[in-house]
């Protein structure tokens, strides 16, 4: 067998979108069904996590709480050129999660997101829409502590810039915000469940 | 005598310098480690932070290093060049080493014998290249042209198989033996990667031994990862075992006579459950160790 199709049939097997047919050589069945390679995809998945929990705390805090991590890595994996270089991974992440079918999520992530732009000088002005008071669920995940519970919605904004005090600031939606909110929401999970579309900017 | 001036003589048996890996951002544990190292391994991916669509090079660190290589040596040692996709290897680590050339002195540099990248995907991971004719020959001839760009030696690493081997050409020490001889790039013996092939897919250490022709070898490397499910992991997170020293120091007296320095490597992750004095007290050991 040639280089280049070696090579990708080890990438398929490796993300798991490819497996041996009747046409392939025996020793990619046998990887196949090899141990050395669940392990190995495990290992992509841990190194993924080593520098995401890291970079990305509140959301992978998040995720790991409403036990969504695992398969949230393996959809960012399975779909998405992750660059081997640690400082693009964690925007890579956050910014597929802004498709992600759990509105908290899609706020966490986006808000994480925006808040890492500005401090590295991004000049631009983000808004990112929550179903809940930000501050509670924001303070609970950054000191790793049991969300707290929500009951009905109630709607805030919070905006992220770099000419902010501190970076960024909450405000509480009135009810024709909502109202544009909820549109933004329905955008944001409609079509394929993790398809990346971005927090909002001005 | 161990300096990092020796490193530069011809003599053909040469003193062993120690080195070890460091990533920049942690004056304390470097101030701990200089007095014991002559040489100081520098990644140039880890050194990086985005700007925008770019990357490139950390200031601070560059800083850092371009106080370093007055006292001692500089060596880097990539992990995305990918010198073994059949597409190409990757621009973006070849922009780094330029912007990295450009600033510090450097004595040699180095890569992993593998691949990352597949029609520009990322594997997440670096696989071992296949061992064919086809394979040794586009090694070969990317090795002697990066010894061309730089007008620097280069090496490879021997890296862990993570999936099992597939039917090949070469044995592990002859597909080694091959690329050195046919691109003149030198060799990194990776002593705790042979450990991890040997328990994971039962390598023959004394046989490859037996085979590698160790006057390839400049660069020995020591680590020491986790057992999961079994296998061994080369994760570089502790402090190496005895049994991986007293390899090294077998490969160092029977086969890797010219070897110049012997490198421990550790994650910058991995330093608060090592501890500074920890890494400090290892490079101190493998320093007055009689290796020959």
């Amino acid at each position: 067998m040639d280089l280049a199709s070696h090579q990708r049939i080890l990438l398929g097997m490796m993300r798991a979108t490819y497996q041996p047919g009747a046409g392939d050589a025996p020793y990619y069945h046998r990887v196949s069904c090899s141990p050395d390679l669940h392990e190995a995809r495990g290992n992509v998945l841990l190194w993924r996590v080593y520098v995401l929990e890291r970079t990305c705390v509140l959301t992978v805090e998040l995720l790991r709480q409403a036990g969504l991590l695992e398969d949230a890595l393996q959809a960012f994996i399975r779909q998405e050129n992750i660059s081997p270089f640690r400082e693009y991974q964690p925007l890579a992440f956050l910014g597929f999660l802004a498709g992600h079918e759990d509105p908290l999520v899609v706020s966490v992530s986006q808000f994480e997101l925006a808040l890492m732009k500005v401090r590295e000088g991004d000049p631009c002005r983000y808004m990112v829409d929550w179903s809940y008071d930000p501050a509670p669920i924001l303070q609970a995940l950054a000191q790793q502590a049991p969300l707290p519970d929500r009951a009905d919605p109630d709607l805030h904004r919070v905006e992220i810039s770099g000419e902010l005090p501190y970076l960024f600031e909450i405000k509480r939606l009135a009810r024709d915000s909502a109202n544009e909110r909820s549109r933004f929401h329905t955008a944001l999970t409609r079509g394929s469940r993790y398809k990346s579309t971005g927090a909002t900017s001005q | 005598m161990n300096s990092a001036a020796n490193l530069l003589s011809h003599d053909p048996r040469p003193a062993l310098g120690v080195g070890v890996s460091y990533e920049g951002r942690d004056p304390a544990l470097l101030e701990m480690m200089l007095p014991h190292v002559d040489i100081i391994e520098v990644t140039p991916e880890t050194m990086s932070v985005a700007d925008g669509d770019r990357i490139s090079l950390d200031k601070a660190i560059l800083a850092e290093l371009k106080n370093i290589d007055r006292e001692k040596t500089i060596v880097v040692h990539g992990v995305s060049l990918s010198i073994g996709s059949h597409d190409g290897w990757s621009p973006t680590y070849l922009h780094l080493l330029d912007e990295l050339m450009d600033q510090v002195r450097v004595r040699w540099h180095s890569e992993h014998l593998g691949y990352t990248r597949v029609d520009g995907e990322h594997l997440g991971i670096m696989l071992a290249m296949p061992r064919s004719e086809q394979a040794a020959e586009l090694v070969a001839q990317r090795a002697w042209c990066l010894q061309q760009r730089y007008g620097l030696p280069f090496l490879l690493e021997n890296i862990v198989h993570v999936v099992p081997d597939c039917p090949a050409d070469y044995t592990d020490a002859g597909f080694l033996n091959a690329v050195a001889r046919d691109s003149g790039c030198g060799l990194i013996l990776d002593v705790y990667n042979l450990e991890c092939d040997e328990h994971n897919h039962a390598l023959d250490i004394q046989a490859f031994l037996a085979e590698l022709d160790g006057r390839h070898v400049k660069e020995l490397h020591v680590a020491c990862g986790v057992k999961h499910n079994g296998l061994m992991l080369d994760v570089h997170s502790r402090l190496p075992r005895p049994c991986t020293m007293d390899l090294a120091q077998q490969v160092l007296r029977e086969v890797a006579t010219e070897a110049e320095v012997i490198v421990y490597e550790f994650m910058p992750e991995a330093v608060p459950g090592l501890g500074n004095a920890a890494i400090a007290n290892t490079l101190q050991q493998m320093r007055q160790r009689e290796w020959r």
